[in-house]
């Protein structure tokens, strides 16, 4: 039952999801087995697949909601079980950039696979990332930019986490945005797509 | 030989005597470097110009395309900015429901062109005109719905996006028969379908749902005799064939996203590359000496004794000497 949701998953079958969702609760199935054995490896195979060219962002945007009407209904079970996501990701566009797809992209493929988002949109000054992560306990920011003249901004934000001495890595992403620039500007991560944004997120978080 | 020449001769591999040029100007390079953008401009004038559009009926638009704030283009679509001299981003899609379609007004003004006032101003000029048309179905139903909203759609095949499709397309042969009229060189068509490393949708959806718009366009523009031009940002390399087979005469593509060594050897002779240099790092952090081996590299892939213009724009963080550099050195190929 287990692979039939990943297949449904991976094929963006909302309804299927849904109940398949319930057929395994009503079996008795554990939420954080269904969680971690059904939704997020189908989520981790569309990762991979998106990231090889061999689905692209429609069929992506159709999982991700099949993903959160199975999320909608395993939370309650989770919640009640003292489940925990896989770490909290503080994801916006930098001040300035109002171009979010991409961002929209990182944060569903991010919530696909575990992660608690708290997204704060397009045009997000430095502090507003440090306030969201101290108040979310955040184990990592993602911040996205669309602009050679508004990635400058992502900077702003490195040095703002710096000088708060919050310790949680800042990982980059977006067009015109370079591993080398990550580098230049001290930020520990970098992505050059949403499926590796997840990679590189779980990676720096468990580091 | 004339500018108009001059383009018809890269159009048709027939060894122009200099690789023909457009630069592509955005707002903010204007407002930013006025008097550098003035010099490059007197140096190295375009050989490819767009016609005015001489509309009888002025355009229903409120606010401003390029300034902050809230602009509603004649569409309906409403854009929001926050930074001046570039366009900014649809935030609340027009067509919600798909029962908004009935109700969604089509530009008729787009179609009062004063067409003796076009073939006066191509009459009047020695460049390669281009007929002032903003045909790009993908991204205006992208403005209509919303771009998660139409992404979505794609995936369901959505009826009401193939009606949705099929009004705006109608529009837009209408659009294009009429420049076709006048005495224009060629008809345009943009629209963005890449991301950095890949198409936005599969290679096969794109063939089923918008290869045929495509294919309509380019057989309008060579029934009366003209060419066909093609922009697209991004990686579109998967369905460069595509684009060659429905006769697409020049495409303007971020080569730099691509292979372009290889985009060369399976393409070149058999299209014309109308630029560009790479915008996102080359003209805003390289030097003239990187955009002098960037040249020398698309001369080498893509020059076929034709098959070049040399176009770039002067967008957003670029630098004037780089800018200037670009047809410094293509005036110089194959000199490099």
């Amino acid at each position: 039952m287990l692979k039939e949701m990943q297949e449904a998953l991976i094929a963006g079958k909302k309804a299927d999801v849904e109940s398949l969702v319930d057929r395994a609760l009503a079996a008795g199935l554990p939420a954080a087995r269904i969680l971690n054995e059904g939704l997020i490896p189908g989520m981790e195979r569309l990762g991979v697949l998106f990231k090889n060219n061999e689905v692209f962002i429609p069929e992506v945007l159709v999982a991700a909601r099949a993903m959160n009407a199975g999320l909608g209904k395993l939370e309650p079970h989770l919640a009640k079980a003292g489940v925990q996501p896989r770490g909290i990701v503080v994801i916006g566009t930098v001040k300035g950039d109002l171009h979010d797809i991409g961002k929209n992209l990182v944060a569903m493929m991010l919530r696909g696979n575990g992660y608690k988002i708290v997204d704060l949109g397009v045009d997000v000054a430095p502090e507003r990332y440090l306030e969201a992560a101290k108040a979310n306990g955040a184990g990592a920011i993602a911040i996205s930019a669309l602009l050679t003249t508004t990635m400058v901004q992502m900077k702003n934000v490195v040095d703002a986490v710096e000088a708060a001495g919050l310790g949680i890595p800042v990982v980059i992403g977006g067009a015109p945005v370079t591993r080398d620039y990550a580098n230049q500007i001290r930020a520990r991560g970098f992505a050059p797509d949403a499926a590796s944004a997840v990679e590189e997120i779980g990676r720096l978080i468990a580091a | 030989m004339t500018s108009r020449e001059l383009v018809i001769d890269a159009l048709e591999f027939r060894s122009p005597e200099r690789i023909p040029r457009q630069l592509w100007v955005l707002p903010w390079a204007e407002r930013t470097w006025p008097t550098e953008l003035a010099a490059i401009r007197e140096k190295y004038p375009d050989d490819i110009v767009q016609s005015p559009a001489f509309l009888a009926k002025p355009l229903r638009t409120t606010g401003s395309e390029h300034e902050p704030g809230v602009y509603v283009d004649e569409w309906g679509c409403r854009f929001e900015n926050v930074q001046g001299g570039i366009i900014g981003e649809v935030k609340e899609p027009r067509i919600a429901a798909w029962s908004d379609i009935d109700g969604l007004r089509l530009p008729e003004e787009r179609l009062s062109v004063d067409v003796r006032k076009v073939d006066d101003f191509c009459a009047a000029s020695g460049a390669f005109v281009h007929a002032r048309t903003v045909v790009r179905p993908f991204e205006l139903v992208q403005f209509l719905r919303g771009p998660e909203n139409l992404y979505m759609d794609l995936a369901e095949r959505s009826d009401g996006l193939f009606r949705l499709i099929e009004k705006v397309h109608r529009f837009f042969l209408a659009e294009l028969e009429l420049w076709a009229s006048t005495d224009v060189d060629a008809l345009f068509f943009a629209d963005d379908w890449g991301s950095q490393n890949s198409l936005l949708i599969s290679p096969d959806l794109w063939r089923e749902v918008f290869k045929p718009l495509y294919r309509d366009y380019a057989d309008i523009a060579h029934k009366h005799g003209k060419y066909i031009f093609m922009h697209s940002d991004g990686h579109i390399a998967a369905i460069f064939p595509d684009i060659i087979e429905i006769g697409v005469d020049a495409v303007n593509s971020q080569v730099f996203c691509m292979d372009v060594e290889e985009l060369g050897r399976r393409f070149a002779g058999n299209v014309t590359f109308w630029g560009e240099v790479d915008r996102q790092h080359l003209l805003p952090y390289g030097t003239p000496g990187d955009i002098r081996a960037a040249v020398g590299r698309l001369g080498r892939a893509f020059d076929r004794r034709g098959g070049v213009i040399a176009q770039c724009e002067f967008g957003i963080g670029a630098r004037p000497e780089n800018v200037a550099a670009v047809f410094e050195n293509w005036n110089r190929w194959p000199g490099l």
